[in-house]
């Protein structure tokens, strides 16, 4: 049977986030069927609107046109209020009223110095549902501390433990922390918070922190700390499950394949494609390949490095070895099969930008259209104050004398 | 009312045990659900997975295991057996989820105990699937590990060191975001089913929700066709990166997202550090000066004069004061020993009964004021509820 209405209709959530972690937190809410409002400042605008990549390479100017902005704020609706004005806080105070949740990445402390604080938000919503998702929470001595995905990756581990040994700490090349470890808890945090209010009325305060999102997901690592004093470091692409495991050079320039081993089955497979049985002879045991992986790298190596990464994969899968080309961002747009098959990426004509590339959520709601990302993809992200005099006559109510004249003062900025 | 409620009391929870879905079963849990690990006669394999208490391996002994299945509770049952199936389908026609981490397509569907076999006994159910691909497409009965969805969701590409080899990022990260965007689909199903009364299937795809960690990269192609490449071991530019110290190395980030230079410069003049002056420059505003070699040699000269002089705690302190975005490049045993973490009561000590120690672990990352947190239960031996859990039906079908 499939359920027509998107899980969270009839939720509005009041939307203060910026960057990175934030956006995508509310970007769940708003796929799903929630009415999101973000509330932008003119003056100072989310800079994600002014970082590239740009439409057509070409920032001209405009505010609308990034698609590092465009991804984390589908299906949003922008307002624009001067927070600075206390007319456009008491305009944000009687959007928090008709609200259900409040959203905010900003330094914990920051809303509440604007007048839109917890508590200020309880006055006017006493069973509001309150976000604020810091570096690294709302208390403690360091909660005021300033950061970004690149500093958490640093602060939580992450930096320590991924990479090669004897050389400078990486992560992700990204800031991995704000992409799935913050947003996913903070999205999962408020879904919890939401149930809890329709089953009890009450709303409440929640206190993340973005820092403990990342440390949470490195548990094993933490566990081997406080109970083995063990630190391993970074280990590059192995593991204990697997070996050999790495990445290996393929034919092109900066191709690479993947491949795992995880049992003898896969090694006798995968020495029979590559056709070095002497490898298949010296190292039959997995603690043999354990102890001599640098050379099996090596050896390896020399057998994929003149082959398409695509292919050998393929065959290698054929035979039930673990393996794949490592995707370039072009691979995922434009060729990779599944993604293209499970509808990925989802194009949605944006006013400036015009048709553009968005991801789709990681899963399918499969009783919502039968999983149809159409359903769950339907607005580009909103230009700065499109929906300004929308929302201030349809949710506010004021006419439209009364927004000219707010408007006019500045207090729509 | 008056007594708290945990967030997800009342919601139950049935688990297939495995690495895709075994945090999102941990997420729920540590909420208040009743999640019931469904466990194979010998246990589930994931009571096997390194590192181990001791460094002894066995399956008691598993640290992994111990984190990622405290407060659950644990029933064994034959699937492949139709006793078992048939006490299976009981359960389900009285749960509210089940939660499948096997990581294999049709797992349960095999059995006959796929999504349509179930929601015939319960319309309600929701069905969280957790695979390497989705249920569907030409991948999806390709064989997987986290490395290779690393790949073929194209962060892999982006990790590790300008000149070398693609590196992917520390512990298992690909398994553990497809488990954590399938407890944010399974609620988003269970409110949908606590008000309509209509279940339905969630089908989680772990390389999708890599490609959803690829920040820009993907509009870097779609929009200006630049395919973006790795970029670790090297500042991205004057004052973005890595950066050694006397004891270890800090991120520094004053320019990029945020913009720091001025406080920066402050900072490294008022600590007299010798060349700060010069970051006065005009230069230093222009990007393309700051990402070049030069520019970025030139910074890393002046800073390292100061950073090498310091330990990473104490220009973490000193640029907390300066409000600059600086954070040291923590180990695990930092993480334990700062008080940041402490203050926050964010580690738990859970007893762990097999080996009489008790086990230091992280907590739950976020607090909700209504809901306080509950003690944290340790994980449970193989079909440590079998009987309160199951024993109902039995006695049920007997009567």
């Amino acid at each position: 049977m499939t359920v027509t209405a998107l899980p969270l209709d009839g939720v509005r959530v009041v939307d203060f986030t910026w960057l990175g972690a934030g956006p995508y937190t509310t970007r769940t809410l708003a796929d799903h069927g929630a009415e999101v409002i973000r509330i932008e400042s003119a003056k100072r605008t989310d800079r994600l609107r002014v970082l590239p990549p740009f439409a057509g390479g070409r920032r001209e100017g405009s505010v609308n046109r990034s698609g590092y902005f465009a991804d984390r704020n589908s299906n949003k609706l922008g307002v624009t209020i001067n927070l600075k004005d206390p007319a456009g806080v008491d305009l944000v105070l009687r959007l928090i009223a008709t609200a259900d949740v409040v959203a905010s990445n900003f330094t914990p402390g920051t809303l509440q110095s604007l007048g839109l604080g917890y508590e200020q938000a309880r006055a006017v919503k006493p069973d509001i549902i309150f976000l604020e998702m810091g570096m690294q929470g709302a208390t403690g001595p360091d909660a005021s501390v300033v950061g970004y995905g690149q500093t958490v990756s640093a602060l939580t581990g992450l930096y320590h433990l991924s990479g090669l040994p004897g050389r400078v700490p990486v992560g992700t090349g990204t800031n991995y922390p704000d992409h799935v470890p913050a947003p996913a808890h903070s999205a999962f945090a408020v879904l919890v918070a939401l149930r809890h209010h329709r089953r009890t009325g009450e709303g409440q305060y929640i206190d993340l922190s973005q820092a403990e999102t990342m440390v949470s997901l490195l548990g094993p690592a933490v566990l081997d700390c406080s109970v083995n004093g063990r630190d391993n470091g970074p280990r590059g692409n192995r593991a204990d499950y697997a070996a050999p495991q790495g990445v290996y050079p393929a034919a092109g320039e900066d191709r690479w394949i993947a491949i795992s081993v995880l049992d003898d089955a896969q090694w006798t497979s995968l020495t029979a494609e590559l056709d070095v049985p002497e490898l298949a002879d010296a190292y039959p045991a997995a603690a043999d390949r354990h102890a001599a992986h640098d050379e099996i790298d090596a050896a390896l190596a020399k057998r994929t490095a003149a082959a398409d990464p695509f292919e050998l994969a393929a065959r290698l899968q054929a035979r039930g070895v673990p393996a794949a080309a490592v995707n370039t961002f072009g691979d995922l747009i434009e060729s990779d099969p599944q993604l293209a098959h499970r509808g990925h990426f989802a194009v949605l004509d944006h006013p400036e930008m015009g048709p553009s590339v968005y991801n789709a959520p990681p899963y399918r709601l499969r009783g919502v259209d039968g999983g149809d990302v159409g359903a769950i993809m339907r607005t580009p992200a909103p230009l700065l104050g499109q929906h300004t005099r929308d929302v201030c006559s349809r949710v506010l109510g004021l006419d439209d004398a009364t927004i000219d004249e707010l408007a006019g003062r500045g207090v729509l900025g | 009312m008056s007594a708290a409620l945990s967030a997800l009391s009342g919601l139950r929870v049935l688990e297939i045990p495995g690495p895709y879905g075994q945090y999102a079963g941990k997420l729920l849990a540590d909420q208040g659900a009743e999640v019931v690990l469904v466990e194979p006669p010998g246990g589930a394999a994931t009571r096997r997975a390194a590192p181990y208490v001791a460094d002894e391996p066995g399956p008691d002994t598993s640290l992994a295991f111990a984190y990622y299945n405290a407060n659950k509770r644990s029933i064994v049952l034959d699937l492949d057996a139709e006793e078992g199936r048939v006490a299976f389908r009981a359960l389900a026609a009285s749960y509210d989820v089940v939660l499948d981490g096997s990581g294999v397509v049709g797992n349960l569907d095999a059995l006959g105990l796929g999504y349509d076999q179930l929601s015939a006994l319960r319309p309600e159910l929701v069905m969280t699937v957790v695979t390497p691909f989705g249920t569907d497409g030409p991948y999806a009965d390709h064989q997987a590990t986290d490395l290779v969805l690393m790949a073929l969701g194209g962060l892999l590409g982006l990790g590790g060191y300008a000149d070398g080899i693609p590196t992917r990022a520390y512990g298992d990260q690909a398994l553990l975001a497809a488990a954590q965007f399938a407890a944010v689909g399974t609620m988003l199903a269970v409110l949908q089913a606590e008000r309509t009364g209509r279940g339905q299937l969630v089908d989680v795809s772990a390389q999708e929700a890599v490609v959803m960690a690829h920040e820009n990269a993907v509009q870097w192609y779609a929009l200006e066709h630049v395919d973006r490449r790795r970029n670790g071991g090297e500042a991205r530019q004057a004052a973005v990166g890595v950066y050694p110290c006397r004891d270890g190395h800090v991120y520094l980030l004053a320019k990029g997202l945020g913009v720091f230079w001025d406080e920066l410069v402050g900072w490294l003049e008022a600590e007299g550090v010798e060349g700060a002056a010069s970051l006065r420059d005009p230069k230093w505003k222009d990007d393309a000066y700051n990402s070049s070699d030069e520019g970025k040699a030139e910074f890393a000269t002046i800073f390292g004069r100061f950073a090498m002089n310091r330990t990473k705690a104490e220009l973490y302190e000193a640029a907390k004061r300066a409000r600059l975005p600086l954070c040291p490049v923590n180990t695990p045993a930092d993480l334990i020993a700062g008080p940041q973490l402490a203050a926050r009561g964010y580690f738990v000590d859970v007893p762990h009964p097999p080996t009489g120690r008790t086990l230091r672990m992280p907590g739950t990352p976020f607090t909700l004021s209504a809901c306080p947190r509950a003690e944290t239960v340790p994980a449970p031996s193989p079909g440590a509820h079998t009987a309160d859990v199951v024993g109902p039906l039995t006695l049920g079908a007997q009567s």
